[in-house]
């Protein structure tokens, strides 16, 4: 997957690019609109990310031109400048998605792989845990043909988050940034998450022990899942 | 009181005092110009007959020994002259009766002794006081009947002129004040007038709107700009600390100091997304379009919420009409304010203690109650509880930043809801929140 990264911050820049390059994308930067306007005009990508407080170019003329010369790719807007305005007309103009700074690298790819999912219509998606079905298209865990439905829609968010960053230990900020994000809230300090996760292991091992879904000490949880 | 009222009742009463005062004061006036007039007129007559006395003799009237007396038909008026002893003394005018032919009459009499031909005589004028006194009434009459026209008349011209003079006010008040928001952003419009005291009075105001606007510009552009200024560098540590927590090579030790930072900068990052809402919401930023049956709204947020009822085993009650849909409103901002309140009612409430949320119509409006039984409010903190970063005692015990309850009040206002906050210390509070009639829809049952 190549992704083009246009920020002008370069500290948050390279951070992303670290990110991605890990996360075995290949990424070009660029730090202004006229270089990015090049490169877009060139090259093809699968994802451009554009920041929308350039210096030297309008952010939403560069997601113009990216979806004359790029229209295979998918755009999303990062912007500190989180305006109602800003996200209305950039989701008008037709970025995939729009993500409000500050936000969670895992966050980004998440939305990344939810458009990718999107875009290509992937055959379902059915994570096999243990026995466990988790399909992540109808959302849906079974267990031997049989549904559990008393899997929350929170409590399947987060599941689904776990898996989609399998094998990697996600903090209880990261995990309730994604699950409460939208909430606009007066606790700095929810161990919320806590709950979730005891009543997701309570329902899922009245069926059979779950002991993929792990507690990392004191930083954390983990899906185990070897592939 | 309009000034306007005011001023035309002063007027009117005013005038009205002056007038009866008048009327009732006029008998006496009357009265006293008559005596006057009278006694001017009894002298002169006197001086007269002293003058014939003089230049013709006393014969004329009298002969010696008798007496002289004179009266009209109607004895409306008399003259007397008799001989008196040689000592006597007399020369007075007052008010004396007098029986003529029977008939007693009152009369203004003037008396006066004079020598004549080593005689003295006195002589009495006398005029009725009957006749006086008689114009009084008619004249008190006519000059109260006059004197109310003329009131009238002049308190006609008093309210059209109060009219004229004073409606560059009732247009400032009516334009500037009365049903525009304060402060209005609207353009200054000038009022007509030359009086200076209201063109004063329309500039001032005009001055202060402007400046309170320039205020609140000003303190939303700082909050916004600070906020997006913000977002940037706590974006950059945000995405080091994710990538630095993935290397593989670093301690456990070190990552546990790694989610401290991310905690830390967590705190942060929420307290500038809550100011940049709040300057959004008093930035008139959001749209106001959506439809949500006020039950459905609750459930949401019950889902969002319900795993933090468990921790404190706090039971739940929900008691809505399923019949009541909130039109013209931001969802997202209802929920959030939705949120926000009930999540207090958790966090401040006592181990399996119990939260009731109730919905009911009164008078088209449409009330939704969220009562808990934590612990309370007293009376001193409770008008401080929607201030920013108001931190009270209850709060410090908890995790927070003193923003929650402003931003319920931040999208209360901009939905026109009022919120009323009944609360007993130890007891628990109640959150009334009085949805205006322009938000309701209800369905037919």
């Amino acid at each position: 997957m190549n992704v083009l990264i246009i920020e002008d911050e370069k500290a948050l820049a390279s951070e992303l690019e670290l990110f991605f390059t890990k996360n075995n994308y290949l990424c070009e930067v660029c730090f202004n609109g006229s270089d990015a306007s090049e490169k877009i005009a060139v090259n093809l990508y699968d994802f451009i990310l554009i920041d929308l407080g350039l210096p030297d170019y309008e952010g939403l003329d560069l997601l113009k031109e990216a979806r004359k010369s790029n229209p295979e790719a998918a755009c999303i807007i990062l912007t500190a400048r989180a305006e109602v305005y800003d996200r209305i007309t950039g989701l008008d103009m037709g970025a995939d998605d729009y993500l409000a700074k500050p936000f969670s690298l895992l966050e980004l790819q998440s939305r990344m792989q939810a458009i990718t999912r999107r875009k290509f219509g992937l055959v379902q998606q059915v994570v096999d845990l243990d026995g466990f079905m988790v399909n992540l298209t109808d959302r849906t865990i079974t267990y031997q043909h049989e549904t559990i439905n008393s899997i929350t829609k929170k409590e399947f968010d987060l599941l689904a988050y776990l898996i989609l960053h399998k094998n990697r230990t996600l903090t209880r900020a990261q995990l309730s940034e994604h699950i409460w994000g939208s909430v606009v809230n007066d606790d700095y300090d929810s161990n919320f998450i806590d709950a979730h996760i005891k009543n997701i292991r309570k329902k899922l091992n009245a069926f059979a022990p779950a002991d993929w879904l792990e507690t990392v000490r004191g930083l954390g949880y983990r899906i185990k899942l070897n592939t | 009181m309009k000034l306007k009222t005011k001023l035309t009742l002063f007027n009117t009463i005013s005038k009205l005092v002056i007038v009866i005062l008048f009327v009732l004061l006029l008998p006496a006036i009357i009265q006293n110009i008559n005596k006057n007039y009278t006694d001017n007129r009894l002298v002169k007559q006197k001086d007269k007959l002293l003058q014939i006395v003089h230049e013709q003799g006393i014969q004329t009237y009298i002969e010696d020994g008798q007496s002289y007396g004179s009266y009209l038909p109607l004895k409306e008026e008399y003259i007397s002259l008799d001989e008196v002893a040689p000592d006597y003394f007399l020369d007075t005018i007052q008010d004396e009766k007098r029986l003529v032919e029977k008939d007693t009459i009152d009369y203004r009499i003037l008396s006066h002794t004079f020598k004549a031909g080593n005689k003295n005589y006195l002589l009495e004028i006398g005029k009725s006081t009957e006749t006086i006194g008689e114009t009084t009434g008619p004249l008190q009459n006519i000059a109260f009947k006059t004197l109310l026209g003329m009131i009238l008349l002049t308190i006609l011209a008093d309210i059209i002129y109060a009219n004229y003079i004073l409606r560059p006010l009732s247009l400032i008040i009516k334009t500037k004040l009365v049903g525009n928001k304060f402060p209005s952003f609207t353009t200054y419009k000038e009022v007509k007038t030359t009086t200076s005291d209201f063109q004063h009075l329309d500039i001032s105001i005009h001055q202060m709107v402007e400046t309170i606007e320039r205020a609140f510009q000003k303190e939303r552009e700082f909050i916004s700009n600070a906020s997006h200024e913000l977002m940037t560098p706590i974006s950059i540590l945000q995405s080091k600390i994710e990538n630095m927590f993935e290397q593989e090579d670093i301690q456990d030790e070190v990552k546990v100091r790694l989610l401290e930072m991310q905690k830390i900068l967590n705190r942060l990052k929420s307290i500038t997304k809550t100011l940049l809402l709040i300057s959004q919401i008093e930035n008139d930023q959001f749209l106001k379009e959506d439809e949500i049956p006020s039950h459905m709204l609750l459930q949401d947020v019950y889902d969002e919420i319900s795993v933090r009822l468990q921790e404190k085993n706090i039971s739940y009650s929900v008691n809505m009409p399923q019949n009541v849909v909130l039109i013209n409103v931001n969802k997202f901002l209802l929920f959030n304010l939705f949120f926000n309140l009930v999540n207090n009612a958790i966090k401040y409430n006592k181990p399996d203690g119990n939260i009731a949320i109730a919905g009911h119509m009164h008078q088209q409006k449409f009330t939704i109650s969220i009562a808990d039984t934590g612990i309370g409010i007293s009376e001193d903190e409770l008008p401080f509880i929607f201030n920013r970063f108001k931190k009270l005692k209850r709060s410090l015990l908890h995790d927070s930043f003193g923003l929650g309850l402003p931003i319920v009040r931040s999208i209360a206002i901009f939905h026109n809801i009022e919120i009323k906050v009944t609360s007993q210390k130890g007891e628990g509070s109640v959150f009334n929140l009085i949805i205006p009639a322009k938000l309701i829809k209800e369905l037919p049952t």
